[in-house]
């Protein structure tokens, strides 16, 4: 009952034909083969150029074949029909040649490539500041709200030795439109005598316009234009009197009235605040 | 002085490792000696048979035998076996297809189908501790098996490449087409499938086929490293649902024909053969002898078998570099006899003549004693190395059982083999000479006889 002597032996290795090897995937994957579309390319056999590699090829008994998972594969993986993609539209001039060494230009193409990327970076770090910035001052104060801050005021309206009130800021603002007499009492003032010592010059930009908040520097009441015993302002509420400069003269207030921040843009008008 | 006693300690610790203990003799003789143990053999009443060997391997290995070669498909259904060697990891009804190999993977194990023309065997191995695992999954394909039909139609790809893959040998092909020469049936069928039935394969036919042919009395349970209980268990609880003998396979007729096939190819493969003998017979063994007295290959790695007698006569023939070996192929109702040769194609004609008129001195009694006894040391030497491997155990234990019901011991194996006496080689190569020859050729042919030439 030699069954086995009959059956192909221990050399010959072309009986046993293929065997698939499930390598890390779920479904056993074909081995050796690259199938491009409807052709089959095989892997190359090796010539049998001489008796000695030959020997042992003819097969002495029928065949066998087995297919198996997991099974020892009768292939070796090499992976030498991955072919690896010419990248020579990517490379740089310097180093499009393999034969030469890539150490020559290595310091002139990171010079480049870090030159570049530094620029980028500190464009974009000025990018990302504006755009911070407008991001944070969309919550400050909008343009409605700041256009109530300032007031325009025509200065031809206002006659000579006159006193306007406009509102501004939710407080009274006094536009005086000065005579030369009183600039001149004004400016001749001896400062000792004064409770808050300050120059007539001081406190206007121009002589002709004095502009002072009508707030009385006591306790807030708004004083009365053209009243007093020296030609300026009198608060009623406890009897201060402030000149035509708005400095304090008599009565319980400590304070000059305040000058607000003005500019003339031209003759005829002046912006304040 | 604590300076000093490091120096001592330093000079200790230069050895990388504690030196080992002396071996006591004492404790070997305590070793305990696994005994060899023989096959266990059960024959159920169902006709499975069940066979076990407890070879004390770490790795188990085990295989399911089945009568179910290519030789039993029918004209209608040609290819069906090589469908079904590829969808052994298919949807079965215990498991899926991923869990079938997934759950082979992840217990470091093995599924393989290896097909003859005769039997398929479906063997699966594992480490012993895992065996149950494996063995769910061995039941599954082979009891069980579901063919769903677009499990079935993605194996196309896969035969076509495993086709090209393996008529990258010309060896196959040619063995493929001598038997297609040599019988009118059965034996005919290629294990591979015929170009014009890949892609019309249904499940249909694969169930059919396996509800015909996969049956318990056709089939054999084999374990190595298995208990033989657990394996009997099996076999009842699992293999025996198709019972009967199944469908019965045609007769092998040997007609003696010849298929040439003439490509570019600068090496000639020949196989020239006549009606042999069928397994199991005495004229089987002397068929056995013959080829080893003609030679039969090398018979170590990377050796070469030019001292063999069919060499020396073709290198008389031709300087350039040739191979032959004498082919014997035994199935069980029939037989191929014959020789095998490669050589270059302008003198092909000549090596394939100069092997025939070897074989022909030895049947004019050319072969001495000392040839016999070589042939048959050699012969008994194979066959034991063969089943040094578990691989090639596994073969032969299951292809005996499935054949026979039983396993005959080395020991009476070599006997038999002892038994064949000169006369009978003799005899085996007159009835080579006398017989109708069938041939298979490939290569450049132009220099190449035909069979009725030889």
């Amino acid at each position: 009952m030699l069954s086995l002597a009959a059956r192909s032996g221990a050399f010959s290795p072309y009986l046993q034909a293929t065997s698939y090897v499930v390598a890390g995937q779920l479904k056993p994957i074909v081995p050796g083969v690259v199938v491009n579309t409807e052709k089959l390319l095989k892997d190359v056999k090796k010539p049998f150029l001489c008796r000695d590699s030959l020997s042992g090829q003819s097969p002495k008994t029928g065949p066998a074949v087995s297919a198996s998972i997991n099974g020892a594969a009768s292939v070796r993986f090499a992976h030498s029909d991955i072919r690896v993609p010419d990248f020579s539209d990517y490379r740089r001039p310097e180093v499009q040649n393999a034969n030469k060494s890539s150490q020559d230009s290595s310091d002139s193409r990171k010079g480049f490539s870090y030159l570049l990327t530094g620029a980028t970076v500190v464009v974009s770090a000025y990018a990302a500041k504006t755009v911070v910035s407008q991001f944070i001052s969309t919550m400050s104060a909008s343009a409605d709200v700041l256009a109530l801050s300032q007031i325009e005021i025509k200065l031809s309206d206002i006659p000579e030795g006159k006193n306007v009130t406009f509102k501004w800021r939710g407080k009274p603002l006094f536009v005086r439109h000065r005579t030369p007499k009183e600039i001149e009492v004004e400016a001749a003032v001896n400062m000792a005598e004064l409770r808050d010592p300050q120059h007539d010059l001081d406190r206007v930009k121009k002589p002709k316009w004095m502009i002072v908040l009508g707030v009385c520097t006591h306790l807030g009441c708004v004083p009365i234009a053209n009243a007093g015993d020296y030609g300026g302002y009198y608060c009623p509420c406890h009897g201060s009197h402030y000149d035509a400069s708005g400095r304090i003269r008599k009565g319980p207030a400590p304070a000059n009235l305040e000058v607000p921040f003005y500019e003339f843009p031209d003759e005829d008008t002046v912006i304040v605040g | 002085m604590k300076g000093m006693r490091n120096i001592s300690y330093l000079s200790r610790r230069l050895y990388s490792a504690q030196a080992a203990p002396k071996f006591e003799a004492a404790a070997a003789a305590e070793r305990v000696r696994l005994p060899a143990q023989d096959p266990q053999i059960t024959k159920l009443p169902n006709g499975l048979v069940i066979a076990s060997l407890e070879n004390y391997s770490p790795c188990s290995k085990i295989g399911v035998f089945v009568r179910a070669g290519s030789r039993y498909e029918n004209v209608g259904d040609l290819g069906v076996t090589h469908l079904l060697r590829l969808a052994a990891n298919l949807t079965t009804k215990g498991a899926s297809a991923f869990r079938i190999t997934r759950g082979v993977e992840a217990v470091g194990g093995g599924l393989s189908v290896t097909s003859t023309k005769e039997n398929m065997v479906y063997s699966v191995e594992c480490m012993r501790d895992y065996v149950d695992t494996v063995m769910e999954y061995l039941i599954n394909v082979t009891t069980a098996p579901e063919f769903r039909h677009w499990e079935v139609a993605d194996l196309t790809s896969r035969i076509k490449v495993d086709k090209a893959l393996a008529l990258q040998n010309p060896q196959l092909g040619v063995l493929e087409n001598l038997h297609t020469a040599a019988y009118k049936s059965a034996l005919c069928n290629t294990l591979y499938c015929p170009d014009y039935r890949v892609g019309k394969i249904t499940s249909e036919q694969l169930h059919a086929f396996v509800q015909n042919n996969f049956t318990s009395a056709r089939m054999a349970l084999v374990g190595l490293g298995v208990d033989h209980a657990v394996l009997k268990q099996v076999g009842e609880h699992f293999l025996n649902i198709r019972s009967g003998q199944g469908a019965a396979g045609a007769k092998a007729v040997y007609r003696g024909g010849e298929v040439r096939e003439q490509n570019a190819d600068s090496l000639v493969h020949a196989a020239v053969v006549a009606e042999g003998a069928a397994a199991g017979s005495a004229e089987a063994n002397a068929f056995a002898v013959l080829q080893h007295v003609l030679g039969a290959g090398p018979y170590i790695k990377r050796g070469t078998n030019m001292m063999s007698k069919l060499s020396q006569g073709v290198a008389k023939a031709t300087t350039q570099p040739f191979d032959t070996t004498a082919f014997n192929a035994s199935y069980s109702d029939a037989g191929l006899f014959g020789f095998y040769t490669i050589s270059q194609a302008g003198v092909a004609g000549d090596v394939i003549q100069a092997a025939m008129a070897q074989i022909k001195a030895v049947a004019q009694g050319g072969v001495t004693a000392a040839d016999v006894t070589r042939a048959k040391n050699q012969l008994k030497a194979r066959y034991l190395m063969s089943m040094e491997s578990t691989n090639g155990l596994l073969d032969e234990i299951g292809t005996q059982t499935l054949a026979s019901g039983t396993c005959i011991q080395p020991e009476s194996a070599a006997q038999t083999i002892d038994s064949v006496s000169a006369n009978d080689v003799v005899n085996a190569a007159k009835k080579f000479v006398a017989g109708k020859k069938s041939m298979a050729t490939r290569g450049n042919l132009g220099n190449t006889p035909f069979v009725d030439e030889l």
